[in-house]
Protein backbone atom coordinates (compact mmCIF):
# COMPACT_ATOMS: atom_id res chain seq x y z
CA UNK A 1 0.00 0.00 0.00
CA UNK A 2 1.06 3.58 -0.64
CA UNK A 3 3.52 2.71 -3.31
CA UNK A 4 5.48 -0.10 -1.70
CA UNK A 5 4.80 -2.32 -4.72
CA UNK A 6 4.60 -1.59 -8.43
CA UNK A 7 3.56 -3.01 -11.75
CA UNK A 8 6.77 -3.75 -13.63
CA UNK A 9 5.34 -5.21 -16.82
CA UNK A 10 2.11 -5.74 -18.76
CA UNK A 11 1.32 -8.15 -21.55
CA UNK A 12 -1.53 -9.66 -23.45
CA UNK A 13 -2.31 -12.18 -26.13
CA UNK A 14 -3.95 -11.06 -29.29
CA UNK A 15 -7.61 -10.34 -28.54
CA UNK A 16 -10.11 -12.25 -30.67
CA UNK A 17 -13.80 -12.43 -31.24
CA UNK A 18 -15.27 -15.38 -29.39
CA UNK A 19 -14.28 -18.59 -31.14
CA UNK A 20 -11.69 -16.97 -33.40
CA UNK A 21 -8.53 -17.85 -31.43
CA UNK A 22 -6.25 -20.51 -32.84
CA UNK A 23 -4.71 -20.96 -29.40
CA UNK A 24 -6.27 -22.76 -26.47
CA UNK A 25 -7.30 -20.69 -23.45
CA UNK A 26 -4.27 -22.05 -21.59
CA UNK A 27 -1.96 -21.07 -24.44
CA UNK A 28 -3.45 -17.57 -24.40
CA UNK A 29 -2.65 -17.35 -20.68
CA UNK A 30 0.93 -18.44 -21.32
CA UNK A 31 1.37 -15.86 -24.09
CA UNK A 32 0.08 -12.98 -21.95
CA UNK A 33 2.25 -13.94 -18.99
CA UNK A 34 5.34 -14.38 -21.16
CA UNK A 35 4.77 -10.97 -22.73
CA UNK A 36 4.31 -9.27 -19.35
CA UNK A 37 7.49 -10.82 -17.96
CA UNK A 38 9.43 -9.82 -21.07
CA UNK A 39 7.99 -6.28 -20.90
CA UNK A 40 9.39 -5.97 -17.38
CA UNK A 41 12.82 -7.13 -18.51
CA UNK A 42 12.54 -10.22 -16.34
CA UNK A 43 12.83 -13.94 -17.05
CA UNK A 44 10.11 -16.53 -16.46
CA UNK A 45 12.46 -18.13 -13.94
CA UNK A 46 12.23 -14.92 -11.87
CA UNK A 47 8.49 -15.46 -11.32
CA UNK A 48 7.77 -16.92 -7.86
CA UNK A 49 4.09 -16.08 -7.44
CA UNK A 50 0.90 -16.53 -9.48
CA UNK A 51 -2.46 -14.89 -8.72
CA UNK A 52 -5.74 -14.87 -10.63
CA UNK A 53 -9.47 -14.58 -10.06
CA UNK A 54 -12.77 -16.16 -11.10
CA UNK A 55 -14.54 -18.93 -9.23
CA UNK A 56 -13.75 -22.26 -10.92
CA UNK A 57 -10.94 -20.78 -13.01
CA UNK A 58 -9.59 -23.35 -15.43
CA UNK A 59 -5.92 -22.29 -15.58
CA UNK A 60 -4.42 -23.87 -12.51
CA UNK A 61 -1.27 -22.22 -11.08
CA UNK A 62 0.67 -25.48 -10.81
CA UNK A 63 -0.02 -26.30 -14.46
CA UNK A 64 0.98 -22.78 -15.47
CA UNK A 65 4.12 -22.75 -13.39
CA UNK A 66 5.22 -26.05 -14.92
CA UNK A 67 4.37 -25.05 -18.48
CA UNK A 68 6.07 -21.68 -18.22
CA UNK A 69 9.14 -22.88 -16.34
CA UNK A 70 8.70 -20.32 -13.61
CA UNK A 71 11.07 -20.33 -10.69
CA UNK A 72 10.11 -22.06 -7.46
CA UNK A 73 6.65 -20.87 -6.57
CA UNK A 74 6.59 -19.20 -3.18
CA UNK A 75 3.05 -17.95 -3.41
CA UNK A 76 -0.21 -18.65 -5.21
CA UNK A 77 -3.52 -16.95 -4.54
CA UNK A 78 -6.91 -16.29 -5.99
CA UNK A 79 -9.50 -13.60 -5.35
CA UNK A 80 -12.72 -15.30 -4.33
CA UNK A 81 -16.44 -14.75 -4.83
CA UNK A 82 -17.45 -14.03 -8.41
CA UNK A 83 -15.73 -12.94 -11.61
CA UNK A 84 -15.27 -9.48 -13.05
CA UNK A 85 -15.97 -7.89 -9.68
CA UNK A 86 -12.73 -9.37 -8.34
CA UNK A 87 -10.14 -8.09 -10.83
CA UNK A 88 -8.48 -5.48 -8.63
CA UNK A 89 -8.65 -7.68 -5.53
CA UNK A 90 -5.86 -9.68 -7.16
CA UNK A 91 -3.55 -6.68 -6.86
CA UNK A 92 -4.32 -6.45 -3.15
CA UNK A 93 -3.38 -10.12 -2.77
CA UNK A 94 -0.12 -9.61 -4.66
CA UNK A 95 0.63 -6.38 -2.76
CA UNK A 96 0.16 -8.23 0.51
CA UNK A 97 2.38 -11.12 -0.55
CA UNK A 98 5.13 -8.79 -1.78
CA UNK A 99 5.14 -6.47 1.21
CA UNK A 100 5.08 -9.42 3.60
CA UNK A 101 8.04 -10.92 1.78
CA UNK A 102 6.23 -14.11 0.78
CA UNK A 103 7.13 -13.58 -2.87
CA UNK A 104 9.33 -11.28 -4.94
CA UNK A 105 7.84 -11.39 -8.41
CA UNK A 106 4.14 -12.10 -8.80
CA UNK A 107 2.30 -12.61 -12.08
CA UNK A 108 -1.41 -11.77 -12.16
CA UNK A 109 -3.45 -12.85 -15.16
CA UNK A 110 -6.87 -13.66 -16.53
CA UNK A 111 -7.44 -15.84 -19.59
CA UNK A 112 -10.90 -16.24 -21.00
CA UNK A 113 -11.83 -18.04 -24.20
CA UNK A 114 -15.60 -17.88 -24.44
CA UNK A 115 -15.40 -19.58 -27.82
CA UNK A 116 -13.99 -22.70 -26.16
CA UNK A 117 -16.03 -22.78 -22.96
CA UNK A 118 -19.42 -21.48 -21.85
CA UNK A 119 -20.53 -18.11 -23.18
CA UNK A 120 -21.49 -15.47 -20.63
CA UNK A 121 -24.26 -14.29 -22.93
CA UNK A 122 -26.05 -17.63 -22.88
CA UNK A 123 -28.02 -19.47 -20.24
CA UNK A 124 -26.18 -22.54 -18.96
CA UNK A 125 -27.48 -25.83 -20.37
CA UNK A 126 -28.95 -27.06 -17.11
CA UNK A 127 -32.39 -28.45 -16.27
CA UNK A 128 -32.34 -27.19 -12.69
CA UNK A 129 -30.97 -24.08 -11.00
CA UNK A 130 -29.80 -24.22 -7.37
CA UNK A 131 -29.07 -21.70 -4.64
CA UNK A 132 -29.65 -18.06 -5.58
CA UNK A 133 -30.17 -19.06 -9.21
CA UNK A 134 -33.30 -21.05 -8.27
CA UNK A 135 -35.01 -17.70 -7.70
CA UNK A 136 -33.74 -16.22 -10.98
CA UNK A 137 -33.24 -18.65 -13.85
CA UNK A 138 -36.70 -20.31 -13.91
CA UNK A 139 -38.13 -16.84 -14.53
CA UNK A 140 -35.70 -15.98 -17.35
CA UNK A 141 -32.99 -14.15 -15.39
CA UNK A 142 -30.61 -16.66 -16.90
CA UNK A 143 -27.59 -14.59 -17.95
CA UNK A 144 -25.83 -11.52 -16.55
CA UNK A 145 -27.48 -9.21 -19.08
CA UNK A 146 -30.94 -9.70 -17.56
CA UNK A 147 -29.70 -9.44 -14.02
CA UNK A 148 -27.95 -6.17 -14.79
CA UNK A 149 -30.94 -4.88 -16.75
CA UNK A 150 -33.14 -5.18 -13.65
CA UNK A 151 -30.59 -3.24 -11.60
CA UNK A 152 -30.09 -0.53 -14.17
CA UNK A 153 -33.78 -0.02 -14.98
CA UNK A 154 -34.45 0.73 -11.31
CA UNK A 155 -31.36 2.95 -11.06
CA UNK A 156 -32.48 4.98 -14.09
CA UNK A 157 -35.98 5.28 -12.61
CA UNK A 158 -34.80 6.48 -9.20
CA UNK A 159 -32.38 9.05 -10.56
CA UNK A 160 -34.04 10.33 -13.71
CA UNK A 161 -31.37 8.87 -16.00
CA UNK A 162 -32.15 8.58 -19.72
CA UNK A 163 -30.97 6.28 -22.48
CA UNK A 164 -28.43 8.87 -23.66
CA UNK A 165 -26.40 8.33 -20.51
CA UNK A 166 -25.96 4.68 -21.46
CA UNK A 167 -25.12 5.67 -25.02
CA UNK A 168 -22.28 7.90 -23.78
CA UNK A 169 -20.49 4.91 -22.21
CA UNK A 170 -20.67 2.96 -25.48
CA UNK A 171 -19.68 5.94 -27.62
CA UNK A 172 -16.62 6.69 -25.47
CA UNK A 173 -15.44 3.08 -25.65
CA UNK A 174 -15.86 2.87 -29.41
CA UNK A 175 -14.24 6.27 -30.02
CA UNK A 176 -11.17 5.23 -28.06
CA UNK A 177 -10.97 1.79 -29.69
CA UNK A 178 -10.55 3.44 -33.09
CA UNK A 179 -7.03 4.51 -31.99
CA UNK A 180 -6.06 1.10 -30.58
CA UNK A 181 -5.02 -1.60 -33.06
CA UNK A 182 -5.31 -4.22 -30.27
CA UNK A 183 -9.03 -3.51 -29.96
CA UNK A 184 -11.33 -6.10 -31.50
CA UNK A 185 -13.61 -3.25 -32.60
CA UNK A 186 -10.76 -1.22 -34.13
CA UNK A 187 -11.94 -0.05 -37.52
CA UNK A 188 -15.61 -0.26 -36.52
CA UNK A 189 -16.66 3.22 -35.39
CA UNK A 190 -20.00 3.69 -33.67
CA UNK A 191 -22.30 6.68 -34.13
CA UNK A 192 -25.08 7.78 -31.83
CA UNK A 193 -27.53 6.77 -34.57
CA UNK A 194 -25.97 3.30 -34.81
CA UNK A 195 -26.33 2.94 -31.06
CA UNK A 196 -30.02 3.79 -30.97
CA UNK A 197 -30.77 1.72 -34.07
CA UNK A 198 -29.12 -1.41 -32.67
CA UNK A 199 -31.38 -4.21 -31.47
CA UNK A 200 -32.52 -4.57 -27.91
CA UNK A 201 -30.92 -7.38 -25.95
CA UNK A 202 -32.69 -6.84 -22.64
CA UNK A 203 -34.18 -3.38 -22.10
CA UNK A 204 -32.70 -0.92 -21.27
CA UNK A 205 -29.66 -2.50 -22.98
CA UNK A 206 -29.15 -2.28 -26.70
CA UNK A 207 -26.56 -4.48 -28.38
CA UNK A 208 -23.87 -1.82 -27.91
CA UNK A 209 -24.54 -1.55 -24.18
CA UNK A 210 -23.27 -5.10 -23.77
CA UNK A 211 -19.66 -6.19 -23.53
CA UNK A 212 -18.24 -8.45 -26.18
CA UNK A 213 -17.59 -12.15 -25.77
CA UNK A 214 -13.90 -12.68 -26.56
CA UNK A 215 -10.97 -15.05 -26.51
CA UNK A 216 -7.80 -13.64 -25.01
CA UNK A 217 -5.62 -13.12 -21.97
CA UNK A 218 -4.03 -10.22 -20.12
CA UNK A 219 -1.29 -10.31 -17.50
CA UNK A 220 0.86 -8.06 -15.33
CA UNK A 221 3.97 -8.53 -13.24
CA UNK A 222 4.13 -6.97 -9.78
CA UNK A 223 7.21 -6.64 -7.63
CA UNK A 224 8.45 -4.47 -4.80
CA UNK A 225 8.89 -0.77 -5.55
CA UNK A 226 12.59 -1.09 -4.84
CA UNK A 227 13.10 -3.89 -7.32
CA UNK A 228 10.83 -2.33 -9.93
CA UNK A 229 13.07 0.72 -10.13
CA UNK A 230 15.88 -1.44 -11.57
CA UNK A 231 13.82 -3.04 -14.33
CA UNK A 232 13.16 -2.26 -17.98
CA UNK A 233 10.12 -0.01 -17.71
CA UNK A 234 9.30 2.85 -15.37
CA UNK A 235 7.57 1.48 -12.27
CA UNK A 236 3.84 2.11 -12.01
CA UNK A 237 3.14 2.20 -8.30
CA UNK A 238 0.08 0.77 -6.61
CA UNK A 239 -0.89 3.86 -4.66
CA UNK A 240 -3.98 2.30 -3.09
CA UNK A 241 -6.57 -0.41 -3.55
CA UNK A 242 -9.85 -1.30 -1.92
CA UNK A 243 -12.36 -4.13 -2.12
CA UNK A 244 -15.47 -5.43 -0.42
CA UNK A 245 -19.11 -4.53 0.00
CA UNK A 246 -21.56 -2.73 2.26
CA UNK A 247 -22.96 -4.54 5.30
CA UNK A 248 -25.69 -6.89 3.93
CA UNK A 249 -24.55 -5.98 0.42
CA UNK A 250 -24.51 -9.68 -0.38
CA UNK A 251 -28.15 -10.59 0.27
CA UNK A 252 -29.02 -12.59 -2.88
CA UNK A 253 -31.61 -12.14 -5.61
CA UNK A 254 -31.88 -8.32 -5.53
CA UNK A 255 -32.71 -8.18 -1.81
CA UNK A 256 -29.69 -6.23 -0.58
CA UNK A 257 -30.83 -3.05 1.23
CA UNK A 258 -28.82 -0.70 -1.00
CA UNK A 259 -30.19 -2.16 -4.28
CA UNK A 260 -29.92 -1.10 -7.04
CA UNK A 261 -26.61 0.69 -6.50
CA UNK A 262 -24.25 1.21 -3.61
CA UNK A 263 -21.75 -1.47 -4.58
CA UNK A 264 -18.86 1.06 -4.64
CA UNK A 265 -19.75 3.49 -1.84
CA UNK A 266 -17.67 1.61 0.67
CA UNK A 267 -14.86 0.92 -1.79
CA UNK A 268 -14.61 4.60 -2.73
CA UNK A 269 -14.38 5.68 0.89
CA UNK A 270 -11.58 3.23 1.59
CA UNK A 271 -9.71 3.92 -1.63
CA UNK A 272 -9.57 7.71 -1.25
CA UNK A 273 -8.70 7.45 2.44
CA UNK A 274 -5.80 5.10 1.68
CA UNK A 275 -4.61 7.09 -1.33
CA UNK A 276 -4.67 10.48 0.36
CA UNK A 277 -6.37 11.70 -2.81
CA UNK A 278 -9.88 12.11 -4.16
CA UNK A 279 -11.79 11.70 -7.40
CA UNK A 280 -10.82 15.21 -8.53
CA UNK A 281 -7.15 14.18 -8.49
CA UNK A 282 -7.64 11.31 -10.96
CA UNK A 283 -6.34 11.95 -14.48
CA UNK A 284 -7.77 8.93 -16.30
CA UNK A 285 -9.94 5.96 -15.36
CA UNK A 286 -10.84 2.49 -16.60
CA UNK A 287 -14.27 1.27 -15.50
CA UNK A 288 -15.40 -2.31 -16.06
CA UNK A 289 -18.29 -2.34 -18.46
CA UNK A 290 -20.04 -5.64 -18.55
CA UNK A 291 -22.97 -3.37 -19.41
CA UNK A 292 -23.02 0.38 -19.87
CA UNK A 293 -25.51 1.06 -17.10
CA UNK A 294 -23.57 -0.60 -14.31
CA UNK A 295 -20.58 1.51 -15.35
CA UNK A 296 -22.65 4.61 -14.60
CA UNK A 297 -23.32 3.24 -11.12
CA UNK A 298 -19.64 2.61 -10.45
CA UNK A 299 -18.60 6.08 -11.65
CA UNK A 300 -21.15 7.63 -9.33
CA UNK A 301 -20.77 5.33 -6.33
CA UNK A 302 -17.00 5.70 -6.17
CA UNK A 303 -17.38 9.45 -5.93
CA UNK A 304 -17.19 11.25 -9.28
CA UNK A 305 -20.77 12.53 -9.37
CA UNK A 306 -24.01 12.01 -7.46
CA UNK A 307 -26.42 9.55 -9.08
CA UNK A 308 -28.86 12.33 -9.88
CA UNK A 309 -26.08 14.11 -11.78
CA UNK A 310 -24.44 11.14 -13.51
CA UNK A 311 -26.06 11.79 -16.89
CA UNK A 312 -24.65 15.33 -16.94
CA UNK A 313 -21.26 14.03 -15.86
CA UNK A 314 -20.92 11.57 -18.75
CA UNK A 315 -22.43 13.89 -21.39
CA UNK A 316 -20.88 16.51 -23.62
CA UNK A 317 -17.71 14.56 -24.25
CA UNK A 318 -16.64 14.71 -20.60
CA UNK A 319 -15.55 11.06 -20.53
CA UNK A 320 -13.93 11.06 -23.98
CA UNK A 321 -10.28 11.54 -24.83
CA UNK A 322 -8.68 13.99 -25.57
CA UNK A 323 -10.85 16.83 -24.29
CA UNK A 324 -12.93 15.34 -21.49
CA UNK A 325 -12.21 16.04 -17.83
CA UNK A 326 -12.20 12.30 -17.07
CA UNK A 327 -11.43 10.14 -20.09
CA UNK A 328 -12.59 6.60 -19.32
CA UNK A 329 -11.88 3.26 -20.99
CA UNK A 330 -9.18 4.78 -23.13
CA UNK A 331 -8.23 1.52 -24.86
CA UNK A 332 -11.83 0.77 -25.79
CA UNK A 333 -12.76 -1.09 -22.61
CA UNK A 334 -14.77 -4.28 -22.46
CA UNK A 335 -17.23 -2.96 -25.00
CA UNK A 336 -14.76 -2.30 -27.80
CA UNK A 337 -11.22 -3.45 -26.93
CA UNK A 338 -11.91 -6.88 -25.47
CA UNK A 339 -13.72 -8.50 -22.59
CA UNK A 340 -10.98 -10.26 -20.66
CA UNK A 341 -13.14 -10.10 -17.56
CA UNK A 342 -11.97 -6.54 -17.10
CA UNK A 343 -8.33 -7.42 -16.57
CA UNK A 344 -7.21 -5.85 -19.85
CA UNK A 345 -8.14 -2.56 -18.15
CA UNK A 346 -5.18 -2.93 -15.79
CA UNK A 347 -2.80 -2.99 -18.74
CA UNK A 348 -4.36 0.22 -20.04
CA UNK A 349 -4.32 1.88 -16.61
CA UNK A 350 -0.61 1.08 -16.35
CA UNK A 351 0.15 2.26 -19.88
CA UNK A 352 -1.50 5.60 -19.11
CA UNK A 353 0.97 6.18 -16.26
CA UNK A 354 3.91 5.16 -18.44
CA UNK A 355 2.79 7.34 -21.33
CA UNK A 356 2.19 4.38 -23.68
CA UNK A 357 -1.55 4.54 -24.35
CA UNK A 358 -3.00 4.96 -27.84
CA UNK A 359 -5.27 7.63 -26.27
CA UNK A 360 -2.63 9.09 -24.01
CA UNK A 361 -3.73 11.62 -21.41
CA UNK A 362 -0.84 14.07 -20.82
CA UNK A 363 1.23 13.84 -17.64
CA UNK A 364 -0.80 11.21 -15.82
CA UNK A 365 -0.08 11.16 -12.08
CA UNK A 366 -3.06 9.06 -10.95
CA UNK A 367 -4.76 6.34 -12.99
CA UNK A 368 -7.82 4.52 -11.64
CA UNK A 369 -9.06 1.03 -12.53
CA UNK A 370 -12.43 -0.13 -11.20
CA UNK A 371 -13.80 -3.67 -11.45
CA UNK A 372 -17.37 -4.74 -12.02
CA UNK A 373 -20.26 -3.54 -9.88
CA UNK A 374 -22.70 -6.21 -11.09
CA UNK A 375 -21.83 -8.63 -8.29
CA UNK A 376 -20.47 -8.05 -4.79
CA UNK A 377 -17.75 -7.87 -3.52
CA UNK A 378 -16.17 -5.30 -5.83
CA UNK A 379 -12.65 -3.93 -6.08
CA UNK A 380 -10.66 -0.95 -7.35
CA UNK A 381 -7.00 0.07 -7.72
CA UNK A 382 -5.26 3.41 -8.07
CA UNK A 383 -1.91 3.59 -9.87
CA UNK A 384 0.56 6.44 -9.60
CA UNK A 385 3.70 7.74 -11.26
CA UNK A 386 5.28 8.55 -7.88
CA UNK A 387 5.28 6.09 -4.97
CA UNK B 1 -52.47 -21.08 -15.60
CA UNK B 2 -49.82 -22.23 -18.06
CA UNK B 3 -46.20 -21.55 -17.32
CA UNK B 4 -45.10 -18.21 -18.77
CA UNK B 5 -41.81 -19.59 -20.10
CA UNK B 6 -41.68 -22.95 -21.93
CA UNK B 7 -42.51 -26.15 -20.04
CA UNK B 8 -38.98 -27.46 -20.60
CA UNK B 9 -37.24 -24.29 -19.41
CA UNK B 10 -35.01 -24.36 -16.30
CA UNK B 11 -36.72 -25.35 -13.03
CA UNK B 12 -35.62 -24.64 -9.47
CA UNK B 13 -33.58 -27.35 -7.76
CA UNK B 14 -35.37 -27.94 -4.48
CA UNK B 15 -33.65 -27.93 -1.12
CA UNK B 16 -34.89 -27.72 2.46
CA UNK B 17 -34.71 -23.95 2.39
CA UNK B 18 -36.66 -23.29 -0.79
CA UNK B 19 -39.10 -26.24 -0.97
CA UNK B 20 -42.03 -24.29 0.50
CA UNK B 21 -41.50 -21.36 -1.83
CA UNK B 22 -41.60 -23.54 -4.93
CA UNK B 23 -44.22 -26.16 -3.95
CA UNK B 24 -46.72 -24.72 -1.47
CA UNK B 25 -48.64 -22.39 -3.76
CA UNK B 26 -48.11 -19.63 -1.19
CA UNK B 27 -45.54 -16.85 -1.08
CA UNK B 28 -43.43 -18.60 1.52
CA UNK B 29 -40.85 -16.38 3.19
CA UNK B 30 -38.71 -17.18 6.23
CA UNK B 31 -39.09 -15.71 9.73
CA UNK B 32 -36.55 -15.87 12.54
CA UNK B 33 -38.09 -17.40 15.67
CA UNK B 34 -35.64 -15.48 17.88
CA UNK B 35 -35.82 -11.92 16.53
CA UNK B 36 -38.82 -11.98 14.19
CA UNK B 37 -36.95 -10.77 11.10
CA UNK B 38 -38.55 -11.89 7.84
CA UNK B 39 -36.00 -12.65 5.14
CA UNK B 40 -35.88 -13.67 1.49
CA UNK B 41 -34.31 -15.60 -0.11
CA UNK B 42 -34.16 -18.07 2.76
CA UNK B 43 -30.83 -18.69 4.42
CA UNK B 44 -29.48 -21.29 6.85
CA UNK B 45 -29.20 -18.60 9.51
CA UNK B 46 -31.03 -15.36 10.30
CA UNK B 47 -29.09 -12.57 8.63
CA UNK B 48 -29.95 -10.23 11.51
CA UNK B 49 -29.21 -12.26 14.64
CA UNK B 50 -27.59 -15.44 13.24
CA UNK B 51 -30.11 -17.69 14.96
CA UNK B 52 -30.69 -21.02 13.24
CA UNK B 53 -34.28 -21.28 14.47
CA UNK B 54 -36.22 -20.25 11.40
CA UNK B 55 -39.86 -20.82 10.50
CA UNK B 56 -42.15 -20.27 7.56
CA UNK B 57 -43.77 -16.88 7.08
CA UNK B 58 -46.38 -16.25 4.47
CA UNK B 59 -46.79 -13.08 2.42
CA UNK B 60 -50.18 -12.02 1.12
CA UNK B 61 -49.02 -11.91 -2.46
CA UNK B 62 -49.72 -8.27 -3.29
CA UNK B 63 -47.07 -5.87 -4.44
CA UNK B 64 -45.78 -3.43 -6.99
CA UNK B 65 -43.41 -3.65 -9.91
CA UNK B 66 -40.08 -2.44 -8.55
CA UNK B 67 -38.10 -3.01 -11.74
CA UNK B 68 -38.48 -4.97 -14.95
CA UNK B 69 -36.85 -5.78 -18.27
CA UNK B 70 -38.20 -6.85 -21.61
CA UNK B 71 -35.83 -9.53 -22.86
CA UNK B 72 -35.56 -9.62 -26.66
CA UNK B 73 -32.51 -11.83 -27.13
CA UNK B 74 -33.06 -15.55 -26.55
CA UNK B 75 -30.51 -16.70 -23.98
CA UNK B 76 -30.78 -20.27 -25.20
CA UNK B 77 -32.52 -22.36 -27.89
CA UNK B 78 -35.41 -23.21 -25.58
CA UNK B 79 -36.32 -19.52 -25.32
CA UNK B 80 -36.19 -18.86 -29.06
CA UNK B 81 -39.97 -18.95 -29.37
CA UNK B 82 -40.59 -16.97 -26.18
CA UNK B 83 -38.95 -13.62 -26.91
CA UNK B 84 -39.75 -10.93 -26.18
CA UNK B 85 -40.63 -11.90 -22.61
CA UNK B 86 -40.71 -9.84 -19.44
CA UNK B 87 -38.94 -10.30 -16.13
CA UNK B 88 -40.09 -8.27 -13.17
CA UNK B 89 -38.90 -7.60 -9.66
CA UNK B 90 -41.87 -7.33 -7.28
CA UNK B 91 -41.78 -5.41 -4.00
CA UNK B 92 -44.25 -6.93 -1.52
CA UNK B 93 -46.84 -4.73 0.20
CA UNK B 94 -46.71 -6.53 3.52
CA UNK B 95 -42.91 -7.00 3.55
CA UNK B 96 -41.57 -4.00 1.63
CA UNK B 97 -37.93 -4.97 2.15
CA UNK B 98 -38.58 -8.20 0.22
CA UNK B 99 -38.26 -8.33 -3.58
CA UNK B 100 -39.24 -11.36 -5.64
CA UNK B 101 -38.35 -12.15 -9.24
CA UNK B 102 -41.12 -13.28 -11.55
CA UNK B 103 -42.97 -12.71 -14.78
CA UNK B 104 -46.03 -10.55 -15.34
CA UNK B 105 -48.43 -12.76 -17.28
CA UNK B 106 -51.21 -10.46 -18.47
CA UNK B 107 -50.29 -9.25 -21.95
CA UNK B 108 -53.70 -7.55 -22.42
CA UNK B 109 -52.99 -5.07 -19.63
CA UNK B 110 -50.55 -2.98 -21.64
CA UNK B 111 -46.89 -2.12 -21.15
CA UNK B 112 -45.21 -2.71 -17.81
CA UNK B 113 -44.31 0.30 -15.69
CA UNK B 114 -42.49 0.63 -12.39
CA UNK B 115 -45.00 1.14 -9.59
CA UNK B 116 -47.89 -0.83 -11.12
CA UNK B 117 -49.82 -2.97 -8.67
CA UNK B 118 -49.57 -6.73 -9.11
CA UNK B 119 -50.77 -9.83 -7.30
CA UNK B 120 -49.43 -13.38 -7.27
CA UNK B 121 -51.00 -16.20 -9.22
CA UNK B 122 -49.65 -19.74 -9.47
CA UNK B 123 -48.55 -21.95 -12.28
CA UNK B 124 -48.32 -25.69 -11.69
CA UNK B 125 -45.46 -27.48 -13.40
CA UNK B 126 -44.92 -31.25 -13.25
CA UNK B 127 -41.71 -32.13 -11.45
CA UNK B 128 -39.94 -34.92 -13.34
CA UNK B 129 -38.14 -35.91 -10.13
CA UNK B 130 -41.15 -36.06 -7.83
CA UNK B 131 -44.83 -36.97 -7.57
CA UNK B 132 -45.44 -33.52 -6.17
CA UNK B 133 -45.67 -30.75 -8.78
CA UNK B 134 -43.82 -27.46 -8.57
CA UNK B 135 -45.93 -24.37 -8.11
CA UNK B 136 -44.20 -21.22 -9.36
CA UNK B 137 -45.34 -17.70 -8.49
CA UNK B 138 -46.27 -15.51 -11.42
CA UNK B 139 -47.88 -12.09 -11.37
CA UNK B 140 -50.83 -10.26 -12.90
CA UNK B 141 -51.65 -6.60 -12.64
CA UNK B 142 -54.53 -5.42 -10.53
CA UNK B 143 -55.58 -4.35 -7.09
CA UNK B 144 -55.16 -6.67 -4.10
CA UNK B 145 -57.63 -9.55 -4.28
CA UNK B 146 -58.94 -12.07 -1.81
CA UNK B 147 -58.02 -15.72 -2.25
CA UNK B 148 -55.28 -16.20 -4.79
CA UNK B 149 -56.47 -17.42 -8.15
CA UNK B 150 -55.18 -20.65 -9.63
Amino acid sequence: MHGRTAVAGVGESRYYRRGAADETEFQLACIAIRNAVEDAGLKLSDVDGIVSFMDRDRNHPARLGAALGTGKLNFTGQAWGGGGNLGMSTLMIADGALTAGYAECVVIFRALAQGQFGRFGRAPAVARAAGEQAYLMPFGVAAPVVRNALMVRRYMHEHGIGQEALAEIALAAYAHAQHNPRAVRYGHPLTREDYHASRWIAEPFHLFDCCQENDGAAAIVMTTAERARDLAKPPVYLRAAAAGMERWGGVPAFNEPSFPNGRYWHIGEKLWERAGAGPADVDVAQFYENFSGTTLMAISDIGFAPADGIEDFVSGGNIQWPDGDLPINTSGGNLAEAYIHGFQAVNEGVRQVRGDSTCQVPDVELSLVVSGPGTPPGSAALFSREP
Amino acid sequence: MDRYLPEDWILPALDDGNRDFFTSGRLALQRCVECGTVQHPPEDVCRSCQSQRLEAAEAEGNGRIYSFSIVHHPLGPKLAGSVPYNVALIQLDDHPHVRIVGNVCDPDEGPLEIGQRVRAVWTTVPDPHSDEPLRLPQWVRGEPAGPQAE
